[in-house]
């Protein structure tokens, strides 16, 4: 946002990708200019931690139902990750076509179902670990390993705010709890902090230290800001005139403008009875998520680049993330009616608004499950790596267009295998971003969100 | 400019076929002249008209490079310098055409001492050399700092702390020697090399488990740096301080350097699957061959994991030769008990344990089949809950997990009441987690009852965590019988009574279902009247002598290089793949390092490293000394002399003084590798000693200041601002070493989360190296300030400023009790009056007395705001949060 004027001109070179991508960027991040002309100007983000069952939600597999019963043999055999190989499973859920394209959905989610014509899936995802911690910190940074930039980190180092008075990444965690390894899921890894996602936290007190301290009235807080800026001044006058000083004045007096717009927008009170009743706030068990839905609609209407949001939460008993082991039926049954009805008011609310067209709307988890139970006689599934499902909607994509495809029975992703590189790639194209181009110097790499992987699928583009 | 753009693509696109030499097509590329001349299809360029130069042509049309078409700015590149009318600058011949180092590259070449240039007014080499190019420029110093800035910032430089009022009286010189033996200066420095090293006390990943005892290794650095360590000694024992001193717990610790980073327990406890088994293992190796080549060589030596470097000379085979080296070794707890005090320990337990043992024994006769008689017909009777996470299982001989709510306790008992046909019963392989604690192949010696349990007993090294069995009995599947029916999981609570910690009902049950427990009046009422007597006496006993045992000391464990029981040989893996294994390889360090044989013995881990260790701080080695006083100088000016200071490689930055750097070097060596040494030298020079005041003549000409035309001002970082804040408020503790202190509360509910505490009081209000470092968890305050997650290794911290970063000094919580603290101190100090308040105010936060103007705008706030708002706002100024 402010970068450091102390960073030598050489040294940002390096920094932002030293050869001709390096300096195009560093020209482009002074003039918040794209690669080429995007298709979307925010992104939002959704993220299902735990692994979401592919099968039970948007790839229907009636082969699957066919064999169900039957054990794996020989070549075919599938090795779960920790549980016991269990039989093949039908999904306990019926599928039927919706919308214009037809599309198959389980009934597990049937608000979704009404918005299939609006969205873009991938049914050959795949990732690189069967263990969620690696494949979870893949899932929002694109590596494997803890501690590099997330995905929003890199959209506000490429792009920048849109409104000076808003952080450019904001991140929305579960009211259940944070996503499994916490705050690294919207982390600036090694890119400056102005990167981090600003963690807005539920509907009494969205944003920390937004507000003065308890007992500091507002006008003492006026008070308090019109001497530091005089005290600063005289400072920076002694100094003979120095840029970051300078910038470090700027930001309190962004900071002032922030606690002011801030507040206005993470207030619902302006929404109507309507809006909130297809959100979903009529319901307790709904409400939380419900309210981030309606939040992340306002937040990047005003102008916030990129929002992650999360549905599903840390792992241990009981259960609050989509990790199936158990029971398929009882987990994804109690998750999906959360997810479901405010998802799909917000995909609405957003077409309605006509932000669908500069906006692209991601949603993924690290992971799908196995056509097997875990254990013989069981109804939980294990973790599958090789195949699951991720969707899009949005600006720049084909609607109700489905890419790719898991074999019959929903183990291996079998037509044109996607890894989250690609899916990585394909978001920051939308965005007018080169994933190849937009780059950051660490520890002897120019380090990219796709490491030196990844292509842009060109056949989700409309 | 034009040019600058232009050269890398010619240099690295073209060159290759039309240099000088290459000519392919009689074409050369490496100088204007030979441009405008041409080659065989004529003149490659038509200054000032791209249109008509062949070269835009061919590359426009895609034609060159062959097969690898430039991008679209890399052509723009090249048609704008040919139309701005292709000028060339005083470097008229191009040479490197290969965009990568040789063996020749310069952080390769052994650092010759060079002649230190005659300067005038140079006190010290350091001036001489920097002063030479200043005037190259037509440029020199600034004029000294004033005296208050400048111990201001040398207190800061060498301790990390602000100076006390008091001490703005000291000369110079003197606080050099004084600062450089205060223990602040250990704990500022290691703060640093923490950094360097991604140190962290938690594992990170799923279960992101905590280290209880990794602070260890931080007490280690401190100390290293503290008690005047030569380097290249403190680099062979985190390397290898296991080996050179076996008996010195301390030295283990200094081994934490190889696993102080994040590690996936989930992967090495409970993944099944063997390739990603294999793969965690090779994650592990590579996190300490990554970090050790970082850190001490200033190379990216993890880049040749899947392929030979594509820019540095290091080829894949030196990279699984360098696994090798770490093959004995893994990450883990260890065992640092000294053999008195554990043979101590033995005579003072062994009594009591037989003692208790005994009474168990007669106390087991008296109860055991009644409360086991109890308690099973209450499990029989539970309604257990069913819901999401809830089942009854059956379990099977082959893999077994069960979680529950945490226990903490250093024994448990798996009590097997039931198992499959006739025989005794089995446990071929048993983990407790996340305390890690592992049993293999274990027997009974008869079947297991309800009324007389087979009991595996298991004592924990130290009191440990328990939230998570897992355990199989027959995963070969040999045996026919024996395999675990029905069994419970129990601890010893303070009374030594068993506790059940977990059952076979309760696989998966959530944390909060309550286990059927039997009360001690059940126990009573079922057992004959004349034993009850006896029973209490027994139960006395046993509680008293467990609170004995409790009382001796525990082992001492630490987190440092675990050995592995075997080692097995390493091979290149194609494309770094694990399931792709090529040629077997024997330990070795780099061949790119010329100077030294790259040969490791292929021995034991003792001899692997201990010769490693050799190898890296071998003072013929080009680039252990030259990336350590590198270090030091980026931690003094805020840039290195290389600006990238853990990649002297290809793609990191090129020195701005190669010969101050090899000067440096080479009398670091010399000087029997003191950092006192290198500290003194820097301190005392001019340049340290420079103004920090901008002088437009000279930004003009080098902007960035790398010819240290004056002192960069610096903001402080996120861990000295909280400490400053502190000690400025008078509330700063200075206590020393030991366990971290928590900024998060730890919740675990089979993972850990570290969450925001917003605790406050002494024990928080220590220096923040003393802070217990979670990964992902959330460092509010900190966070904001670019202190990092360890999970990466951070050798040069980001300095940004956001009005997220504003917010947070301005409303903290934390901040606003400092600053009421702050003016309690101010009020105490200076009293009553306004006007003395003030100054002592500006004394304690900025080193200095409050100017006119100053003074006229505190006298206004203060007439309607508290002293402590006045003391927030002095906390938020530009002056206390940048170093002069």
């Amino acid at each position: 946002m402010y970068p450091d004027r102390s960073v030598s001109r050489r040294e940002w070179l390096w920094r932002t990708g030293g050869g001709l991508g390096g300096i195009a960027l560093a020209a482009m991040e002074a003039q918040g200019k794209t690669h080429f002309p995007a298709k979307a100007k925010r992104a939002l983000c959704i993220f299902m931690p735990g692994g979401v069952s592919h099968m039970d939600t948007f790839e229907y597999k009636p082969e699957l139902a066919r064999h169900h019963g039957k054990e794996t043999k020989g070549a075919n055999t599938i090795t779960p990750f920790f549980g016991k190989r269990g039989a093949l499973m039908k999904s306990p859920w019926t599928f039927r076509p919706h919308g214009q394209s037809g599309k198959w959905v389980s009934e597990i989610l049937p608000h979704l179902a009404g918005c299939v014509d609006d969205m873009t899936f991938v049914h050959s995802m795949t990732a690189r670990s069967n263990t969620h911690g690696p494949a979870l910190f893949q899932m929002s940074t694109g590596s494997i390993f803890q501690g590099f930039p997330s995905i929003g980190s890199w959209i506000s180092y490429g792009l920048g705010s849109e409104n000076e008075n808003l952080p450019a990444f904001v991140s929305l965690p579960d009211s259940r709890g944070m996503p499994p390894g916490g705050p690294v899921h919207w982390g600036n890894g090694f890119l400056p902090a102005a990167h981090q996602g600003v963690i807005f936290s539920g509907e009494k007190e969205p944003v920390a230290d937004l507000a003065p301290p308890a007992g500091v009235s507002g006008g003492a807080q006026e008070a308090t800001l019109r001497l530091l800026g005089e005290l600063n001044r005289g400072h920076l006058r002694m100094t003979g005139g120095e840029d970051a000083l300078d910038a470090r004045i700027k930001a309190y007096e962004l900071a002032a403008r922030m606690q002011l717009s801030a507040p206005e927008a993470t207030s619902i009170s302006g929404e109507s009875d309507k809006t909130r009743e297809e959100y979903g706030f009529g319901d307790a068990e709904m409400r939380p998520y419900a309210f981030n839905c309606l939040l992340a609609r306002r937040l990047l209407e005003r102008g916030v680049r990129c929002v992650h949001l999360y549905n599903g939460a840390h792992f241990g008993a009981p259960r609050v993330n989509w990790d199936a082991h158990e029971n398929i039926e009882i987990n994804h049954g109690k998750l999906a009616r959360v997810f479901d009805q405010p998802t799909a008011a917000l995909l609405r609310d957003m077409k309605r608004r006509g932000m669908l067209d500069d906006t692209v709307v991601m949603c993924t988890t690290e992971f799908g499950r196995l056509p097997i139970t875990q254990g013989l006689g069981e109804g939980g599934r294990d973790h599958n790596p090789e195949g699951f499902t991720s969707w899009l909607a949005g600006a720049g994509l084909k609607r109700g267009f489905s890419f790719g495809a898991t074999d019959e029975l929903g183990y291996k992703a079998a037509v044109d295998p996607v890894t989250i590189y690609d899916f990585h790639a394909t978001i920051l194209h939308l965005m007018g971003l080169d994933h190849t181009r937009l780059s950051y110097y660490h520890n002897g790499l120019q380090r990219r969100l796709t490491d030196v992987h990844g292509h842009v699928i060109q056949e989700l583009l409309a | 400019m034009l040019l600058a753009l232009a050269v890398p693509v010619l240099a690295a696109k073209c060159l290759s076929c039309h240099s000088a030499e290459a000519k392919t097509g009689g074409l050369d590329l490496s100088t204007r002249e030979a441009m405008l001349r041409g080659g065989k299809s004529g003149p490659a360029i038509a200054a000032g008209d791209p249109s008509a130069s062949l070269l835009m042509k061919q590359v426009t049309s895609g034609k060159m490079p062959p097969g690898k078409p430039l991008e679209t700015a890399e052509v723009d590149a090249l048609r704008e310098w040919i139309a701005k009318g292709a000028e060339w600058g005083p470097e008229a011949k191009l040479t490197s055409a290969r965009p990568r180092a040789g063996l020749d590259w310069w952080a390769l070449r052994s650092p010759e001492k060079p002649a230190v240039p005659v300067i005038e007014g140079a006190s010290n080499p350091i001036d001489a050399f920097l002063l030479a190019k200043l005037r190259e420029k037509g440029l020199d110093y600034s004029p000294e700092a004033s005296p208050a800035a400048l111990l201001r910032r040398l207190h800061f430089a060498v301790t990390g702390l602000p100076p006390k009022p008091e001490e703005f009286t000291e000369p110079y010189q003197a606080a050099v020697t004084r600062l450089l033996r205060s223990p602040h200066y250990g704990e500022s420095w290691a703060r640093y090399w923490l950094d360097i090293v991604r140190f962290g006390e938690s594992d990170g990943g799923e279960h992101n488990n905590e280290r209880m005892t990794a602070w260890k290794y931080r007490d280690y650095v401190i100390d290293a740096f503290q008690s005047g360590k030569p380097y290249d000694r403190f680099v062979r024992e985190q390397i290898a301080g296991d080996l050179i001193a076996p008996g010195d717990p301390k030295l283990t610790a200094a081994t934490g350097f190889l696993v102080c980073g994040p590690w996936d327990s989930v992967s090495k406890f409970t993944n099944r699957d063997e390739t990603f088994r294999k793969m965690l293992r090779q994650d592990e190796l590579d996190d300490m061959v990554t970090t050790t080549t970082a850190t001490f060589l200033g190379l990216t030596v993890g880049c040749a994991r899947c392929h030979d470097h594509k820019f540095d000379p290091i080829p894949q085979k030196d990279y699984y030769r360098l696994t090798a080296a770490f093959r004995g070794i893994t990450f883990g707890e260890r065992d640092v008990t000294s053999g008195q005090k554990r043979t101590d320990r033995e005579t003072l337990l062994a009594p009591l344990r037989k003692e208790q043992s005994r009474a168990r024994k007669e106390l087991g006769e008296i109860e055991d089949a009644p409360r086991a008689r109890l308690l099973t017909a209450k499990l029989k009777a539970a309604e257990m809950p069913r819901g999401p996470g809830v089942k009854h299982v059956q379990l099977n001989p082959v893999f077994n997990r069960n979680k529950f709510a945490p226990v903490r306790a250093s024994r448990f008992r798996m009590a097997i009441t039931d198992q499959t046909g006739k025989s005794a019963p089995r446990i071929d392989r048993l983990e407790l987690l996340p305390a890690g604690h592992v049993v293999s192949n274990w027997q009974g010696t008869k079947p297991g009852t309800d009324d007389a349990p087979q009991y595996l007993e298991m004592e924990l090294t130290m009191g440990a965590e328990v939230s998570e069995i897992v355990f199989s009995s027959d995963r070969e599947r040999g045996a026919k019988e024996g395999s675990v029916r029905v069994y419970r999981l129990e601890y010893p609570d303070a009374g030594g009574a068993w506790r059940t910690a977990a059952s076979m009902l309760d696989h998966e049950v959530p944390a909060e279902v309550a286990l059927p427990e039997v009360s001690e009046d059940e126990v009573d009422a079922a057992i004959p009247e004349s034993a009850r007597g006896r029973r209490r006496e027994l139960t006395a006993a046993i509680k008293d002598l467990q609170a004995r045992m409790d009382s001796v000391p525990a082992l001492d464990t630490v987190h440092a290089a675990k050995l592995e029981p075997e080692m097995t040989p390493a091979f290149v893996l194609d494309r770094g793949s694990v399931t792709q294994p090529k040629d077997e390889v024997t330990p070795g360090a780099l061949s790119a390092i010329r100077q030294l044989t790259a040969d490791l013995p292929n021995g034991s881990d003792a001899e692997r490293r201990l010769a490693l260790a050799a190898w890296l701080a071998d003072p013929r080695n080009p680039l252990t000394a030259r990336v350590l006083v590198n270090r030091v100088w980026h931690r003094y000016f805020g840039s290195g002399l290389v600006n990238t200071p853990s990649d002297l490689g290809f793609n990191g930055d090129r020195p701005s003084h190669p010969e101050l750097l090899d000067w440096l070097a080479a009398s670091f060596v010399e000087n029997g590798w003191s950092l006192e040494w290198l500290h003194r030298q820097i301190l005392g020079s001019r340049a340290f000693r420079q103004d920090s005041r901008m002088n437009a003549k000279a930004f003009a000409i080098d902007a960035s200041n790398r010819l240290l035309w004056r002192m960069s001002p610096r903001r402080m970082d996120a861990e000295t601002l909280r400490d400053s804040i502190l000690a400025v408020s008078g509330s700063l503790n200075l206590e020393r070493g030991g366990p971290s202190f928590l900024l998060q509360k730890k919740e675990t509910r089979g993972s850990y989360l570290y969450r925001t505490l917003d605790n406050d009081g002494p024990a928080v209000w220590r220096r923040a190296v003393y802070k217990f470092v979670a990964r992902g968890g959330e460092r509010v305050f900190l966070d904001s300030f670019d202190c990092p997650d360890p999970s990466v290794a951070t050798p040069q911290r980001a300095v940004s400023n956001t009005p997220v970063q504003a917010l947070t000094l301005l409303n903290n919580s934390f901040v606003m009790r400092q600053a009421e603290l702050l003016a309690k101190r101010v009020r105490e100090e200076a009293g009553e009056s306004r006007r003395a308040q003030v100054e002592r105010a500006h004394r304690l936060v900025l080193g200095r007395d409050p100017g006119d103007r100053e003074r006229e705008l505190a006298a206004k706030f203060l007439e309607a705001q508290s002293l402590a708002l006045y003391c927030r706002a002095l906390l938020n100024t530009n002056e206390f949060v940048y170093v002069p």
